[in-house]
């Protein structure tokens, strides 16, 4: 089996299972649309406040899916002892970390892809002209929180205290990316200028490159023998 | 079972660098509140911004020195390595909160406000919150080897983290006044430089001080668990066998 054919075979995994079980679906869409109603309430009733701040806010509903997800990912091979059985298998660490990385990032583009227009119902915002460029701005905004959440949720994994540790320690690193997807976004959405983006995604994508590539390099050494 | 052998004397050079750290500090404080002239802008504000700039740029220094002995315990295996790695983590986590008091203190009565989101100050203080979390992971895990190899990997993630927050807080929006030693020249008056060039040597003595100690600390630490993992498998598998 190539390397890459166990990059597919494991997200392939991940995503069978949660299609059958469903259980991060149910809590990730709810939690963030609860998300974003309890942040609507909590800025009130001011039209244009609420327009200003859509994007920020779907964000970090985002940002906290992506916990859910990653933990969960970890979670369900764990109780079973079944992450044990992956980490026998004959191919290397790095594949069963791509595997995982694949399908959290899937699962949670396509979360950003629904709770988007969510947002701009809710909070009364509109998709102008580069309305396309949400869908990229997505991708790679769910591919930097995926990325340090799965690796942390790997580290944490084994600990105690792992569900408030995992935020506590991924959250200061993401940093960037939730400047870069938010600016991005409102550039898009609010301001109507697509070409501010230009600057943030290159950001983003800097920061996706070289996470991927640290974290895929040195995963082996977090997961427990 | 009572331990009672003493803890080893500090060695003689340690205590040699201490006592040139602290007469130099004295003289550095000299330096900054007595000898160096009120700024132009900022009058006697400006003394402040000796001890600012020296905290901050070795709490900076000691990060990356704690990513580069992580990388270096991955390598080699050695506990010592490991040892070091913290000792530079915690120096790193004081005079990060050292940076962050003295900043807020030295931004409100020059730009008037204690907290700016300003690019240096927002990387100081995730920075800051990158080490809690370093110091919450080393905390959880009992195992010396695991727990080496999973800090390395946190500080190395750190280290990463670095550039980008920087680069993501300066385009956010920046009060922060631009480097005064630029590469281009040289703005500040030659004897304020050399007072905050003192001063900054005097920060960097003091982090060799700290974690110098902090090393030896770390050593005893090692030879202590070793010592008691030999207690516990020696004598007590051997009554073992003989009941």
């Amino acid at each position: 089996m190539s390397d890459l054919a166990a990059v597919l075979a494991v997200a392939r995994k991940d995503l069978l299972q949660e299609a059958r079980g469903r259980a991060v679906t149910v809590a990730t869409v709810f939690f963030s649309a609860v998300t974003l109603v309890m942040m609507a309430f909590a800025i009130g009733q001011d039209s244009q406040l609420l327009q200003r701040s859509a994007p920020g806010v779907l964000w970090v509903a985002l940002a906290f899916a992506g916990v859910i997800t990653a933990a969960q990912s970890f979670q369900s091979d764990l109780e079973e002892g079944a992450f044990d059985q992956l980490l026998l298998y004959p191919v290397p660490r790095a594949s069963v970390f791509l595997g995982k990385l694949l399908a959290n990032w899937l699962y949670l583009t396509a979360l950003g892809l629904v709770m988007t227009p969510v947002t701009l119902v809710l909070y009364g915002a509109h998709a102008g002209a580069g309305a396309w460029l949400l869908p990229p701005t997505l991708a790679l905004g769910s591919l930097g929180f995926a990325l340090v959440a799965t690796f942390y949720a790997a580290l944490t994994a084994n600990l105690r205290a792992r569900e408030a540790l995992l935020p506590v320690l991924m959250f200061p690193v993401v940093v960037p990316v939730l400047l870069g997807s938010v600016r991005a976004s409102e550039a898009i959405v609010q301001l109507g200028n697509p070409s501010l983006a230009g600057g943030w995604l290159q950001l983003l994508s800097g920061f996706d490159l070289v996470y991927l590539v640290i974290c895929t390099a040195i995963f082996h050494l977090v997961v427990e023998e | 079972m009572t331990d009672t052998h003493q803890a080893p004397r500090r060695p003689l050079w340690w205590r040699a660098l201490a006592l040139v750290t602290l007469v130099l500090f004295l003289v550095g404080a000299y330096l900054a509140l007595v000898v160096s002239p009120p700024d132009v802008n900022q009058g006697q504000l400006i003394r402040m911004m000796y001890a600012h700039v020296s905290v901050a740029w070795v709490c900076f220094v000691a990060v990356l020195v704690t990513a580069a002995y992580g990388m270096l315990f991955l390598l080699r295996g050695n506990g010592i390595d490991d040892a070091r790695a913290v000792a530079n983590a915690e120096v790193a986590i004081f005079f990060a909160g050292l940076t962050l008091v003295s900043g807020m203190t030295y931004s409100k009565p020059t730009l008037n406000t204690y907290w700016t989101w300003d690019a240096k100050l927002t990387l100081t203080a995730l920075m800051f919150a990158l080490l809690v979390g370093y110091f919450v992971v080393r905390g959880l895990i009992d195992d010396p080897t695991r727990r080496g190899r999973v800090s390395a990997v946190v500080s190395m993630i750190v280290a990463a983290s670095l550039p980008f927050n920087y680069l993501a807080a300066a385009w956010f929006r920046t009060l922060h006044p631009t480097l005064s030693v630029a590469v281009t020249g040289v703005h500040v008056a030659p004897t304020m430089l050399f007072v905050l060039v003192f001063n900054a040597g005097v920060a960097a003595l003091i982090y060799l001080t700290f974690v110098s100690e902090r090393v030896r600390i770390g050593k005893l630490e090692m030879a202590r668990h070793e010592e008691r993992e030999r207690r516990e498998s020696g004598p007590g598998s051997k009554e073992v066998v003989r009941v």
